[in-house]
Formats: structure tokens, sequence, C-alpha cells
């Protein structure tokens, strides 16, 4: 496969995921805000997912909403993630299924169309996000069901689950910033809880441990469990899974990446609730981040690691 | 249900072949189907058609990109696209597919000579000097052998018919012609529209062309599997959905510039385990931006050294570089001269009359009927840069004489014609617009071919003779019977 083509399937998932992950956030920020503005307030949101030079800020959930998904300055909106997606996609149409390139214009059509910004102040916000989160499944369903499994399916897989990690980290970052900030136990288990939400583990969470929120139990199903597909552990051995496909199939070559991926599955799955307390959970985080960075630029210079042969 | 409506108000021009009606104002035998069918649907049911018609094209992303000067920022558009199919007749098709057979045959003859022993310019049939003062002539391709001879694989011949109702060729696209596509998709979206209106109406059909071209380009190559690319200049150009079609449709590789490297006079294409050799190029570029090293050096949609590598025969590139001499305008005045003396045969499609600015006595004829005619720059396209006569002020007339007075050379005139008029649904009400059609031609070892059907463009503005898409055209199904 062209490199330029692996590396636009990447990119093509990663968007995805990523629209798929800030919807998740801003539709739990949305019902926790209403509940309780205090405690769950839009600016850290912005603030996480604009450059470093943005101005603008809103503790208005409707001004909020419509910067994070319609406005075209804010390089992380929605309309322009799946701008961005669509362009990839567009330009790897030849190595993706038909039904998936559709299902991705079809929502790049329905995002630029006018009166969005109208739906969204009129209408219930909820049915505004639900509306575009379709899309995400519709193009998860798509992507299962169409896409044949070969070099283009392990490609955006490995986007995916990427994005995915670096997601979770900075969700669980942002609400380690909020509970390092009281000592109030119950309200230390809103952030908790409202975490697991935005990742969408509250249900399976409930049904495993009760509504009990616990901080050791959480920290081991967000980053340790096995088979909750939206952990940590789960998308290393995804990433993992997919590299070693494509070395299988002659399509990359055998590097040092599985090396990375092993010690970082490692660490993750042999950590402890003491270990990870003795190093901080700032720390431990921080160092999944850095390592998942490193993997990340790794592919990407495998990719392109022949240019200049 | 009946839409008389439809038929209100079909206003024939004066002096104009009508496609539809004779001038009698009888529906010729070819359209009878589909209009009984028009007849049959509702204005309403119309106006469904017309839309599903744009949304399909905007969800399957058959867009183009126009670019403002202004801010840069690219607007997506689709190719308006009317419903009402242009019809042609199977002695119709015949003449053309002859017609061009012949033209592209004559053509190829030429480029490979005009690039070897030039005996056309020693027999005295073509000046030389006007080879050599044309920007399209490549040095660089002077003495290259191609395979088979053959240097123009793909041809999208520009066709207009006359008030006399026969086909003229207004121009030879040999460089890197582009509309197939829209062909292709015209043809699925009528489909959708006109359910089984098609196979009533004996209609040939046109998706066999990816096909066909992959069997062309592979029949190149001595190689048993040859890895063809299509080389696009990316995703900014406004053909790129084109290419990304014709890529998936015959299952090759879609490549940029920089997905390509030159080593060793080899051409590969860089992938994530490795280089991988590339046999045949389909390149979607033009000549000037082919190859930093021996043309534009600033292009960077091109590869360094794969003219070198093409030379060494190592690498196909399709169509050859340097077809431009022959698709030149000041050229094509002497198509009907090379058909003669390549092939000794009489033309079938007649050239339109063409006066050469650079010879005084014609420069005075054309001035003196200037309301009669369109000058146009030899090296033009698209479009651009012309002089309509009859609409042009005398000043504007005034200053682009100067202008010609300034190179003659690169200026030619042809009278004003009357292009063909063909019913397009506007508002509701079927309304003659002028109509121009653009066959392709794949030509290869085993002789040339050409889709029964191609690009209908049509000038959708009222009294427009311009149909290029860049300036208000639009485009038609185009239906041959078998």
């Amino acid at each position: 496969m062209l490199s330029r083509v692996a590396n636009n399937l990447i990119w093509l998932e990663r968007y995805m995921e990523r629209g798929n992950g800030i919807l998740s956030l801003l539709k739990v920020n949305y019902y926790a805000n209403q509940d309780s503005s205090e405690l769950f307030s839009w600016t850290p949101i912005i603030k996480n997912y604009t450059s470093h030079d943005n101005e603008f800020t809103t503790e208005d959930a409707i001004t909020c909403i419509e910067f994070m998904v319609l406005n075209t300055n804010n390089p992380n909106s929605i309309v322009n993630i799946v701008t961005n997606a669509r362009e990839n996609a567009r330009s790897v149409q030849d190595h993706i299924s038909r039904e998936l390139w559709l299902c991705i214009n079809n929502y790049y059509l329905y995002l630029t169309k006018p009166g969005n910004s109208k739906k969204l102040k009129e209408e219930d916000p909820i049915l505004f996000l639900d509306n575009l989160k379709a899309f995400h499944l519709m193009y998860y369903g798509n992507m299962d069901n169409t896409q044949e499994r070969g070099s283009s399916y392990y490609f955006l897989n490995i986007g995916r689950y990427l994005e995915r990690v670096i997601l979770i980290s900075d969700f669980t970052s942002m609400k380690l910033l909020k509970i390092a900030q009281t000592s109030d136990v119950l309200e230390q288990s809103f952030y908790w809880k409202n975490l697991l939400l935005s990742i969408g583990a509250y249900r399976l969470y409930i049904k495993t441990h009760k509504s009990m929120f616990e901080k050791e139990l959480i920290i081991k199903m967000i980053f340790q469990d096995q088979l909750f597909p939206r952990s940590i552990y789960y998308c290393i051995t995804k990433i993992s899974r997919h590299i070693n496909k494509l070395v299988e199939s002659d399509e990359l070559e055998k590097t040092n990446l599985d090396y990375l991926l092993g010690k970082l599955e490692s660490t993750i799955k042999y950590s402890t609730i003491e270990s990870i307390n003795t190093i901080g959970f700032e720390n431990f985080i921080k160092d999944i981040k850095e390592d998942i960075n490193d993997i990340s630029f790794r592919i990407n210079s495998v990719n392109y690691s022949q240019v200049n042969n | 249900m009946k839409n008389d409506y439809l038929f209100s108000s079909y206003h024939q021009l004066p002096n104009t072949w009508d496609e539809m009606y004779t001038n009698k104002a009888l529906i010729r035998a070819q359209y009878e189907t589909i209009n009984s069918y028009l007849k049959s649907v509702s204005q309403n049911e119309l106006f469904k058609k017309q839309e599903l018609s744009k949304q399909l094209f905007m969800s399957q992303g058959v867009t183009f990109t126009v670019y403002n000067d202004k801010d840069n920022e690219g607007i997506e558009k689709i190719f308006p696209f009317d419903i009402v199919p242009r019809i042609i007749t199977a002695p119709e098709w015949d003449i053309i597919d002859k017609g061009i057979q012949q033209r592209i045959k004559a053509l190829n003859l030429f480029i490979k000579d005009i690039y070897h022993d030039q005996f056309i310019i020693k027999d005295g049939i073509i000046p030389a000097e006007l080879i050599y003062s044309c920007p399209n002539f490549l040095r660089e391709m002077v003495g290259v052998n191609v395979p088979h001879d053959i240097y123009v694989h793909i041809s999208g011949v520009d066709l207009i018919r006359n008030n006399d109702g026969a086909f003229y060729v207004l121009e030879d696209n040999l460089r890197t012609p582009s509309g197939v596509s829209y062909m292709l998709e015209n043809r699925e979206i009528s489909k959708r529209i006109f359910p089984g209106i098609l196979p009533k109406s004996n209609i040939r059909g046109v998706s066999n062309f990816p096909n066909l071209l992959y069997k062309k380009l592979e029949e190149l190559s001595d190689v048993s599997h040859p890895n063809i690319v299509l080389l696009t200049p990316g995703i900014y150009n406004s053909a790129y959905y084109e290419h990304t079609t014709l890529a998936r449709l015959m299952g090759i590789e879609l490549v940029e510039g920089r997905d390509l490297l030159v080593k060793d006079h080899v051409v590969f294409m860089k992938t994530t385990n490795g280089l991988k050799r590339v046999d045949i190029i389909y390149r979607r570029i033009d000549d000037d931006f082919l190859d930093p090293l021996e043309f534009n050096a600033n292009s960077t949609l091109g590869v360094a050294g794969i003219m070198a590598a093409y030379r060494k025969g190592n690498v196909n590139i399709v169509n050859a570089p340097g077809t431009g001499i022959a698709d030149d305008k000041a050229i094509y005045i002497y198509v009907p001269d090379m058909i003669e003396y390549y092939l000794n045969e009489t033309p079938i499609l007649k050239n339109i009359e063409t006066y050469q600015m650079g010879k005084p006595e014609e420069f005075k004829h054309v001035e003196e009927h200037i309301k009669d005619m369109v000058i146009k720059k030899t090296d033009g396209s698209g479009g651009y840069g012309m002089l309509m006569g009859h609409e042009a002020t005398d000043e504007e007339i005034k200053n682009y004489l100067n202008e010609v007075k300034q190179k003659p050379h690169g200026f030619i005139a042809q009278p004003i014609l009357r292009l063909s008029t063909a019913p397009c649904c506007i508002n509701g009400q079927l309304t003659p617009r002028c109509v121009d059609l653009r066959p392709f031609a794949l030509a290869g070892k085993n002789g040339i071919d050409i889709t029964p059907g191609g690009l209908t463009r049509v000038a959708l503005k009222k009294g427009s003779l311009v149909v290029n898409s860049s300036q208000g055209g639009g485009s038609k199904d185009t239906w041959i019977i078998k």
C-alpha cells in the first residue's frame, strides 16, 4: 500500500474517532451542567480542544456546543474534524468501501448544510448531538460490515485505537484536575461518575460494581479492563494486533514498534493501584500519553521511512 | 396525467438544427419514447426527479471545486445536469465513430512523424515554423520511440452539429481530456430517473469504458501483470473526482507526484513496505508539470527524472508527452490535409472553416466580417480569452484586434457557429439550449474504440454558445441508439 494512503487511512479514522469522542463529551457535560453548572463548566472542554492561542470562552451551553460543533475557526470543531476526515477519505476512495465513503460524505453534507446553527438554538440540543452521533454509529457499523479485512482495515483500526487512547487519557486528565481541587468525597464521586459516562463505561461499571464510585475500581475499568472496548488496555492490544496483522501480511516491516507496544501493554496490565499511587496518577497518564505519542510518531515514520531510499 | 405545460413553449432558434424537432416542428423518431414518458409525468414529479439527480451527485461526491481568487477558499459545486437526454441515431453515430477513428489514426501518425522524420514538413504540407513556434512542441520528445507508436491513447474530440445537420470537429483534445466520469455518472442517474426507458429505447451501454481503458493500458506493457497507476495533481484539481472514479473502477492505484520517485531510471511508488516498481502511468497532469528536471522547474506535482525513465523505455506514460502539438488550434487547420497525406482518405468529419490571423489576406477577411467571427488564441482553452464578434462592442473589437496584431500567428478565427440545440428542462418547461458532444476514443495496439456515448455539454444560459463548465455550462446524458 502507498505510504500516503496508509497515513490518510489512519488520519481518516483518527478524525472520525475524535468526532465521536467529543460529541459524547459534549452530551454528557450538557446533562451534568443542567444539574450543577458550577461543577461541570464548559471552559475545560474548550481549553482542551482548541489551539493554545484560542481566546474564546463561554459558559453558555448552547454557545459552547455551537463553538465545539459548528465553528470553522475552531480546528477541533466537529465540522472541521469531519471535513478533514472526508478529505482523507476522498483521497483513499479506492481503498475503502463505497458505503463507507458515502457515509462520510453524507455526514459532511449534513454538517455543512445551512441551518444547523438555527436548529441547535431552537430545538433540543441533545437531539441535535444525537443526530450527529448517529452518523458515527452508522460509520462504525458500515466499517464493520462493508470494509474487507486487509491492510486498509488494519490501518484504519490503528488510527481508531490510537485516537481512542488519547481521548480517554485526555478525558481522565480533565477530571483529575477537578478531583484534585476538592476534598469533598461526594463531589469527587460526581466527577468519577461523569468520567465513566463520557467514556461510555457507566452502564458496565454499575452492572459490575453497583453504584459505588471507587477510584481503584474505576481506574481498573478504564485502564485495565480486557474486554471493555474503551479501556486503554483494550485499545493498546488492538493496536498491537493490527500492527502484527500488517507485519504478517508483509505490509509493514518488523521494527521495534511491537517492542514499544508490548512494553506499554505490560506496564498497564501489571500496574497496581499502589504502584500508580507511588508515581502519581497524573504521571501515570502522562507516561501513557508520551508512549502513545512515540508509537504514533513511529507509525508515521514507518510509513515514510522508505522515502529517502 | 398529461403534462402539457412542459411542451408549451418550445421556441426553436432560427437557422439552427434542433436535436428533437425537425424544422417542421415534428418530433424526430429517436425522441418519441422519452417524449411520451415525459408527457406522462406530472410537473411535480419532474421537479422531484431534478432534485433527485442533484442529490445523487452531491451524496456521491461528484463535485468539482471552484477557487475564488480573493480568499482562495474553494467552493464545491456539482456540474449542472439536465435530465432530458440527448439522443443520437445509429446512422449518425456510425459517421461519428468512423470519423473519429480516422482522425485519431491520422493524428497519431502525424505526432510520430513530427517527432521523427518530419516527412509532412519536407513534403511542404505543414510549414516548419508553425511546428517550431508552437509551445506544445516538445523538443524532449524528438527521436523518442513510444510503444506501438501510439501517442494518443485517450482522446475526447469535441464535435458540434451545424445547421446543415452535419457534425463538425471543434477541437481534438489529445492531452488529458476530462469528462469521461460524467459520461458514466450521467448514465447512472438516467437509470434512476427514467426507470425502464433505456432498454425500451434500445440504448447502447457506456459502462464498459473503464474495463476497456484498463485493457488498453495493460496491452502497452510486456510484463504479465504490469503495475498501472493513475497520476493525479491531487485533491485540489477540479477533475479530482474523475481521477478517483477511474482509479476505483479500474482497480488501480491513485498516486500523486510525491508518491513516486525515480531510481536508476526506474519509476517506483513508495509503499509501507518499500518501493514498488511502476510500469504504466496514466497521467492526468499536463506535460509542463510532469518532470521538474525537464519542464517547469517549480512543479511539485510531477516526478523528477520521469522523462529520462520514459525515454529509456522503463515506464510508459499515457498519453505520451508532446501530443499537444497535434491539438494546437493552429495545427487543427491542417488535420484534413493530414488525413489525406497519411491515409490517402477523404476526411469523414469536417473541420470548421478557420482563418489564420497570421495570413494578411485572411486577417483582412476576418476584420471585414468581424461580427460573424469568433477569434481564439491558438494555445487557449476552457473558453477563455476569446472574442465573440456578435456580442462585442466596437471598443472591445478594436482592442482585441490590436492585441492580435502584436502576435498574429497566435490567433485564429472561425465563423460563429450555429450550435445545434437540444431540449432542456428549465423551470418546468422544455427550452432549446445549445449543445456540443465529446465522445471518448481509446487507441491501443489493436485499434481504436469509441465508447457509444459521450459527454454532451450544454450552454444553460439563454442564447449562450459557451458550454464550458467553468462558464455556466452543464451536461446531459448522451444516448446512442442500437
